[in-house]
């Protein structure tokens, strides 16, 4: 009987082993063709963008004018950056207590049986799909103070309304573009939900219901904590495109009017490139990436790491 | 051989007009070919950029002369051509104030093909509708005239400045009425400064026009193109723009032959007691720049795109607002065009456009300070402060 | 006796009723700048800052018509196809397999080898466009059509692997383990029953690459110099002087490539809602 109980003891180390080996070659076989291209086309540019950073450089000829961390030092005491920090904390904050929401509660309420609901969910979608260039234009007409339709539709509803100049007043200029951000940008978090809802089995929202709960108690209790996964990583992307968004401010307002409107994007275009100042603008990409990076890190480990075990 | 060609004129007949003279000149020169990559301004801009930074320039590309093709020139990545246009009279053939835009520590760079003149075009039914009678001379007489379109209740100045440019050709012009070419020549070279009271006295003048509220209701959200839009539209009466918005402004109109007859112009007004000329210009040119690795054909090339018959043809036909050979001057038939080659011809001092004759970083910090003035949140003296500020880290 | 609650029929209707409501609702206001924009390809320009909203006094057919009918769009429609299908197909079977390994195998420095393949999430590719513009000019690749598709899929790999991961740890344990029993390897549960599983996942994926790249103007403006190389977005510079832009033409155009990206969206989004899902988790 020893010997039996060695025999699989011994064939299980052999089939043990073998796994480790099958194992490290999947690993290997499964990374490194991702990694060769990553590292070639992403990684190598971004080191090279992070040695621009320490030299005043225009860009044209030699790399030339150390300055170590002058540009960081200057960055941080720009008022106007400082500020255009403040606007993408504004924009994250908004965006997942409007944006995500919204697109959740549309997920959901298509997901209940709604006649037509092919046709919701592209119609939902297309926002994303439109340029930014063409969004940017279209909702420059909409918010025109002169005819555009948002003035028209307030002026039909308020009594004695004053056109608003909605994309001239740097007091309001920040919350006329979050409006269009949640109008482009909802559908691509619609559709993680919504890709995420397919995992839930009904069963266990049947089996709620049986129980007698409620709508709102299933949703509470059964079907959002099963969404739980998919929310914090939408919330995950969501918090870094509204760290880094660019195309649609820059096509709206170029992060005006007198800068209400600059996001670290913007201001890294503008101050940068924008002005020959290759090596600023650089520098301003690292700040950008060390802020997005303390998130992740903090994200990964603190909420995000439960879901992968 | 192949001459690598880039230029902004996406579409119509100033394309085709270009496609055609490369055909001829690949007959003429049948060891040459030319590629032609079309793009449009902006996107222009920023793919020279970039191919520049990499070290391998086109070998014919637009230009507009000034700071950006002075950096390139410093890099060593266009070709010195002052040699060549003293062969066969190429450079005197050119009106001097544009020519000398492409001209960099002495030496040049590049020739033009279009240049023009920045000034007021105006509505001549709305300004009689508010029954003025006399076009404004001087700085006040132009406020006044503000008031009396206010009083008839017409917005009298478009203004797109959300594309900051737009606004800082008021307090350029008032710069160039007050301080004139010595107090702009003193502050780029160094011997004086963007914060010399010249430019604090043009930013007093400017708030005195922004407090009269002259602008259509969130000018300072709207796009250059919304101001177009504006004028075509007849909402308001008048508008400080270059040459090209007579064709832009009726391009966006209901009925454009009839808009373009309501159009007229008129030079920017003196300032009383200011160190510059009324004569003195505000203006810009386009132009060619030859790439340091062209082939010797090039200015062969580029000498055949501006030479006086086909000048003449452009300017007859509207393709060059304004021509820049001296000979194509009388080609230009428009009335209104007319004034301004007018006005060209007799300048007596020819400033770029700031944004671009500046280094890059001034010529933003230009337009975006002056914003600040439109906006009210900056007083005259910051705004020149904050500019001198940007200059003279660039400028040293 | 259990007790069964339900709902009665009445109010079960009402709140269908209340659910089509809202959806119409946020349809309608999604629609609006859309249908602003179709609509504008039928105006003149005039009449486009005039009146944008309104419905267009005479229909400028002509404006669809003549886009139409000029070869180069069909030209940077057939390019931008191209591309978006290079770029889909790099992006999926590259960000799949990083994504695989990341979610359900265990090895030492694997948190540290996602984190290493997310970097990419956290730097805007603007700023890197000097360097690889030189990188893509050394390996000859300038002009072509790879230039756009291969920095394309790398930069895509990043977000991609992440939002997969997710989706790929759902896939329950209990079927890997049968799938070991029965003799299949990593390789084989990958392909025959993980990624048939996660289909919604990989369409979702499928989905945003080609929006993506679809609307790319950048990088295709700077590393594409022939005309016949373009893609669609760069198909807008022929509409835009330097002083004024032929708005009018511009929505023409765009709505028209809007088309071909609904076309794919609707072949991907059966995928999406599959549902099959369910079914195998029961089974």
């Amino acid at each position: 009987m020893s010997s039996g109980a060695t025999k699989s003891a011994v064939a299980y180390g052999v089939r043990a082993r073998s796994i480790r080996w099958s194992k490290l070659l999947v690993v290997l076989g499964f990374l490194v063709p991702p990694a060769v291209i990553y590292i070639w086309l992403v990684l190598l540019p971004m080191a090279q963008a992070v040695f621009y950073s320490l030299y005043r450089w225009n860009g044209l000829g030699p790399l030339q004018h150390f300055v170590g961390l002058g540009n960081y030092e200057l960055i941080l005491r720009d008022r106007v950056f400082i500020s255009a920090l403040g606007h993408n904390l504004i924009i994250v904050a908004l965006s997942i207590c409007i944006q995500l929401p919204l697109a959740l509660a549309l997920a959901l309420l298509l997901r209940g049986g709604v006649p037509g609901r092919a046709a919701f969910r592209m119609i939902f979608f297309l926002p994303y799909v439109l340029s930014e260039v063409v969004t940017g234009v279209i909702w420059s007409f909409i918010y025109n103070p002169q005819n555009g339709l948002m003035n028209a539709l307030l002026g039909a509803v308020i009594p004695g309304f004053k056109p608003i100049g909605w994309l001239g007043d740097p007091g309001i200029v920040l919350y006329a573009l979050f409006v269009v951000i949640t109008w482009k940008y909802f559908g691509l978090h619609f559709i993680l939900y919504t890709a995420g809802l397919q995992d839930i089995p009904s069963e266990l929202e049947e089996a709620a219901e049986i129980d007698g709960a409620s709508t709102w108690q299933k949703l509470r209790y059964v079907t959002i904590p099963l969404l739980g996964r998919t929310i914090r990583l939408s919330v995950f992307l969501s918090v870094l495109g509204s760290l880094q968004i660019f195309d649609l401010i820059w096509v709206m307002t170029t992060g005006g009017p007198v800068n209400a409107s600059e996001t670290m994007a913007t201001y890294l275009y503008k101050f940068g490139f924008q002005r020959f100042a290759i090596g600023y603008g650089s520098a301003v990409a690292v700040v950008l990436f060390v802020i997005c990076l303390a998130f992740a890190i903090f994200y990964q480990r603190q909420i995000m790491s439960r879901d992968y075990s | 051989m192949q001459i690598d060609w880039w230029h902004i004129t996406t579409s119509g007949e100033g394309k085709d007009n270009w496609t055609k003279q490369a055909q001829l000149f690949t007959k003429q020169h049948p060891n040459v070919s030319i590629k032609i990559t079309i793009l449009e301004n902006q996107a222009f801009k920023n793919k020279l950029a970039t191919v520049m930074q990499s070290g391998s320039p086109p070998d014919v590309f637009q230009s507009w002369g000034g700071g950006v093709l002075g950096e390139y020139a410093r890099a060593g990545l266009v070709k010195d051509i002052t040699a060549d246009l003293q062969q066969n009279g190429w450079g005197d053939s050119f009106l001097q104030g544009p020519l000398d835009l492409y001209k960099i520590d002495g030496k040049y760079y590049g020739v033009p093909w279009q240049a023009g003149m920045v000034g007021f075009w105006y509505n001549k039914e709305l300004f009689d509708k508010a029954g003025i009678k006399q076009l404004p001379t001087t700085w006040d007489e132009l406020l006044d005239v503000v008031k009396q379109l206010k009083a008839a209740g017409i917005t009298p100045i478009a203004l797109g400045e959300k594309d900051s440019w737009t606004g800082a050709f008021w307090w350029e012009y008032l710069a160039l009425r007050v301080g004139g070419k010595e107090a702009f020549e003193k502050a780029y070279n160094r011997q004086g400064s963007f914060a010399d009271e010249p430019f604090v006295e043009a930013g007093r003048l400017l708030k005195q026009l922004v407090d009269l509220k002259p602008f259509q209701t969130g000018f300072l959200g709207a796009s250059y193109s919304d101001h177009q839009a504006l004028m075509a539209n007849e909402k308001a009466a008048m508008e400080l723009m270059g040459q090209w918005a007579l064709i832009v402004d009726s391009g966006l109109a209901k009925k454009p032959e009839e808009f373009e007859k309501k159009l007229d112009w008129f030079p920017f007004p003196e300032v009383k007691g200011g160190a510059g000329k009324p004569t003195d210009a505000l203006g810009g040119a386009d132009g060619f720049a030859i790439g340091k690795d062209a082939p010797p054909e090039t200015i062969d090339f580029v000498r055949f795109l501006t030479r006086p018959e086909l000048q003449k043809q452009m300017g007859a036909t509207g393709l060059a607002s304004l021509p820049t050979v001296k000979a194509a001057a009388s080609s230009v038939k428009q009335p209104a065009l007319r004034k301004i080659q007018q006005a060209l011809s007799k300048a007596t001092y020819y400033q770029l456009y700031y944004d671009q004759f500046l280094p890059p970083a001034t010529g933003a910090a230009v337009n975006d300070n002056t914003q600040r003035l439109f906006a009210g949140t900056a007083s005259p003296e910051d705004v020149a402060k904050a500019i001198e500020q940007v200059a003279a880290t660039e400028l040293g | 006796m259990a007790s069964v609650s339900y709902s009665p029929p009445a109010s079960r209707q009402a709140l269908k009723f209340i659910r089509f409501g809202l959806c119409l609702f946020v349809a309608l206001l999604v629609l609006v700048p859309l249908v602003t924009a179709a609509l504008g390809g039928l105006k003149t320009n005039a009449e486009l800052f005039a009146n944008p909203f309104g419905l267009p006094s005479t229909p400028q057919w002509s404006n669809y018509r003549s886009v139409l009918s000029e070869p180069t769009f069909w030209q940077e429609l057939r390019n931008s196809t191209i591309v978006m299908l290079l770029t889909a197909i790099g992006v999926l079977v590259l960000s799949s397999m990083p994504a695989f390994v990341f979610s359900r195998l265990q090895f030492p420095g694997r948190e540290l080898l996602f984190g290493f393949f997310t970097l990419g999430l956290l730097f805007p590719i603007a700023v890197a466009i000097l360097p690889l513009y030189i990188t893509l000019r050394q390996f000859h690749l300038i002009d072509t059509l790879w230039a756009v598709v291969l920095p394309q899929v790398a930069f895509g790999l990043p977000s991609n692997i992440v939002i997969l991961r997710g989706f790929f740890a759902a896939v329950p344990k209990e079927l890997e383990e049968a799938a070991f029993i029965d003799g299949v390897g990593y390789v084989g549960f990958f392909l025959r029953i993980l990624l048939p599983l996660v289909r919604p996942a990989l369409a979702a994926v499928f989905v945003l690459t080609l929006v993506a790249s679809w609307n790319n103007f950048f990088l295709p403006l700077l590393v594409l110099n022939s005309q016949q190389n373009y893609t669609l977005p760069l198909g807008i510079m022929q509409f835009q002087g330097q002083h004024s832009t032929d708005w009018a033409m511009v929505l023409a155009f765009v709505t028209l490539s809007l088309v071909p990206t609904i076309i794919f969206y609707l072949f991907a989004e059966r995928h999406i809602v599959s549902g099959l899902t369910a079914g195998a988790v029961k089974g």
